[in-house]
């Protein structure tokens, strides 16, 4: 039964990765907003599926992160070639060219930090600013808007609150994702949610 | 970083793919492309040239994947550093290909992608090969380790953006110059800063190295709870309890295995679960490194072996049989496999009882190993066999050869002692494989003490003797020739002499071409060589 649900969504993986060639040949042939949109879904389809594996394979026991070392300000970059539509009005991204690099699975977290910047688009009024920060040993992903902020739900660790728009998977994503992240002295990662001026997603890894 | 002009290799079996890949890689500007198929193709390939890029899909059929291609185009020295080696896969093979553990690609990159991705990653890649060219100039083939160590701080100073790699490339070679006070502190100073695997798997090796294994293997323990995915850690942890503990060191491999296959990692489990006695689960690792590989680039006699014996332990004799008659089908004949197959079924057959069927056997490997100059492994099986039967002077007449004539290399001297240990004679083997070495040792040094006090002819006959009786021992061949050039120097130089020097420095050079005082002799050919001599040939 198990491994039917993490074929399942392989399958619908490989069934989303055509409709994106598609769609991409189609935006060839004759480009339109709906056509963007389009593709746009289907990425945020795709990384809904790749954050189900996740859970369903942490669940399972078999979820292994690849840590290694990344350069931050090219992983940066990378991450701002998948945003939605539209994100680079909103967007600042704070330079990290001075950072070097540091240890981290790139692919499940640029999933997490991909989940919490639509998020912070679909609720900011005008601004959502995306910086990395080496703090005492840590690496701090923020991503602050200038929205209404997290319900208090959310905020008091509720699951399955996210948004009316999210099924609290992201979170739950998110989380593991982070706690998942660890050092041979025995620190983990940790997903920091705060109200400012607007709400304050942090991603934490030693 | 500018691809117009870059020359590239692109790797993929599914023709379609192939196509539309190329098409990307000429949006980037890379005009020179050529396009293979399959591992073999990509083998005649970089046999013949050399390229700025190889971009490598992960699958690519018949049961090889683009990381065993990469393990084995680095391991044959065919894939220079210089060149760039992008991984392409879908999103299940980036779970192996992230995990790569002594050879990683320069990159992967998932498909689907866009042609301004592919460029921007390749021209990554290449704007640190560029940056490291330094350091990679003096690890080639010829390269002296101590001047990239040098290389290597010149390049922190001057290119603060590739500090990660420059201090990874420098810890590894000051492991491999066994300076392992400096590595140690290198890993903790990097370990300080943050957490990271590569060098919390150095400070272990580094640990292991300086010989404190019990801190190397709770390093290592403390790695791979952090991190599952990393091969590197599993592979060291499996060494270092392969010396101690090999029940342990089979649990290393089968998790190691479980997060990625590898045709390597089968073999290795294979092994040990023979060295365990738990036949059957060594049969399982060797049946699969066996079926796995259809393209059979990545295969070895031992993997037959293996299944045979594992086979026959279990008295399983037509099964066993049968592996040695695949073993035939699978590789070209040869003396090789003619002496394999034979010590093989030796052992096969004396463990069903057939035996007549196995003095048969073994008298075919040794009429075989006699009359060819088999690789060690291959000779050494031979003498495994002879030990089986309880023919023990022909099992050490046969190992002392090998040992002699490569006395300098570890790695065979170790695969000897495990012939020896299986035969239940390890103190005895490690005895006599010690007065072998020394015996060597004692032969060169007294040659050269020889040559240096003016017997420059008994130096020379004692050197040409050994020489021409151990081809493969660079050390011999080097003083062979050096104390020829010093006898036409002192005595007057004549034709004879060159050409006897030049076929001494060509034997070591096709041995090791990396061998520290060869390019000493070279250079003292060249200097007493007169005009119309003729020159070392280039390689």
């Amino acid at each position: 039964m198990d491994h039917l649900i993490a074929a399942a969504i392989h399958d619908a993986k490989n069934s989303l990765s055509s409709l994106g060639v598609w769609l991409d040949k189609a935006r060839g042939e004759h480009d339109s907003a709906a056509l963007h949109h389009a593709a746009d879904l289907a990425a945020r389809v795709n990384a809904q599926l790749v954050e189900l594996l996740a859970l369903h394979r942490a669940g399972e026991g078999s979820l292994r992160l690849a840590i290694a070392d990344h350069n931050l300000a090219d992983f940066l970059a990378d991450l701002q070639t998948e945003l939605p539509p539209g994100a680079e009005r909103v967007l600042q991204v704070a330079n990290a060219d001075s950072l070097g690099e540091w240890a981290f699975d790139a692919y499940l977290v640029k999933f997490v930090l991909l989940d919490a910047l639509r998020n912070a688009l679909r609720h900011a009024h005008a601004r959502v600013k995306l910086s990395a920060v080496i703090e005492v040993g840590h690496l701090h992903f923020r991503i602050e808007d200038d929205g209404p902020g997290f319900p208090a739900a959310v905020l008091q660790g509720e699951q399955g609150v996210m948004s009316t728009h999210s099924s609290g998977l992201g979170l739950s994503f998110a989380r593991i994702i982070a706690e998942r992240h660890a050092t041979p002295d025995g620190r983990h990662g940790r997903i920091e949610l705060h109200n400012d001026s607007g709400a304050r997603f942090c991603l934490v890894l030693p | 970083m500018d691809l117009r002009g870059k020359t590239g290799l692109l790797i993929d079996d599914v023709a379609e793919m192939r196509n539309a890949v190329r098409i990307q890689l000429a949006d980037a500007g890379i005009q020179s492309c050529d396009s293979v198929r399959n591992v073999k193709e990509a083998v005649v390939k970089l046999t013949a040239r050399r390229y700025d890029l190889v971009v490598c899909d992960y699958n690519l059929g018949q049961g090889a994947d683009g990381q065993q291609l990469l393990e084995l185009v680095r391991r044959n020295k065919l894939l220079p550093l210089t060149t760039a080696f992008l991984m392409i896969t879908g999103e299940t093979g980036y779970e192996q290909v992230s995990t790569a553990a002594e050879f990683a690609p320069d990159d992967y990159l998932l498909k689907p992608f866009t042609s301004d991705v592919l460029a921007t990653r390749l021209s990554r890649i290449l704007d640190k090969k560029e940056a490291l060219a330094p350091i990679y100039k003096h690890m080639g083939a010829k390269g002296d380790k101590a001047l990239a160590l040098a290389a290597c701080d010149q390049v922190l100073a001057e290119q603060p953006r590739y500090a990660t790699d420059v201090l990874r490339l420098k810890g590894d070679l000051l492991l491999a110059l066994n300076r392992i006070d400096e590595a140690l502190a290198l890993y903790e100073s990097v370990l300080q800063q943050r957490a990271t695997p590569w060098a919390a798997v150095g400070k272990a090796r580094a640990l292991a190295a300086s010989g404190k294994d019990d801190e190397a293997k709770e390093g290592l323990q403390q790695a791979l709870a952090a991190y599952p995915n990393y091969l590197a850690a599993y592979d060291s942890l499996a060494g270092l309890l392969q010396k101690t503990d090999k029940v342990a060191a089979q649990q290393i491999v089968e998790q190691a295995l479980k997060v990625a296959p590898s045709t390597r990692r089968q073999r290795q489990l294979g092994s040990l679960a023979l060295e365990n006695r738990d036949f059957s689960r060594a049969e399982e690792a060797y049946k699969r490194a066996v079926d796995k590989d259809r393209t059979g680039f990545f295969k070895s006699f031992d993997d037959y072996a293996g299944l045979a014996k594992s086979c026959s332990e279990q008295g399983k004799t037509q099964e066993a049989l049968a592996a040695v008659k695949d073993m035939g089908v699978h590789f070209t004949r040869s003396p090789e496999l003619a002496a394999h197959q034979a010590a093989t079924e030796a052992g096969v057959q004396l463990r069903a009882g057939n035996t007549a069927a196995a003095q048969a056997a073994l008298e075919t490997a040794l009429a075989v190993s006699k009359d060819a100059n088999l690789a060690p492994e291959t000779a050494l099986a031979v003498a495994q066999a002879c030990f089986a039967s309880g023919r023990n002077n022909e099992a050490k007449a046969i190992i002392q050869a090998v040992a002699e004539d490569h006395h300098e290399n570890d790695e065979v001297l170790a695969q000897a002692q495990s012939v020896f240990s299986a035969a239940g004679m390890g103190s005895e083997g490690a005895m006599f494989l010690e007065a072998t070495r020394k015996r060597m040792v004692k032969l060169n040094n007294d040659a050269v003490a020889m040559a240096k006090a003016g017997q420059l002819d008994e130096a020379v006959t004692m050197l040409a003797e050994a020489a021409d009786r151990l081809t493969n021992n660079c050390q011999v061949a080097i003083n062979a020739a050096l104390a020829v050039l010093m006898q036409a120097q002192k005595q007057g130089p004549t034709p004879e002499h060159f050409a006897l020097a030049l076929r001494y420095i060509l034997q070591a050079r096709k041995v090791n071409a990396d061998y520290p005082r060869l390019g000493e002799v070279i250079a003292f050919y060249r200097k007493l060589a007169p005009p119309g001599t003729p020159p070392i040939p280039e390689q």
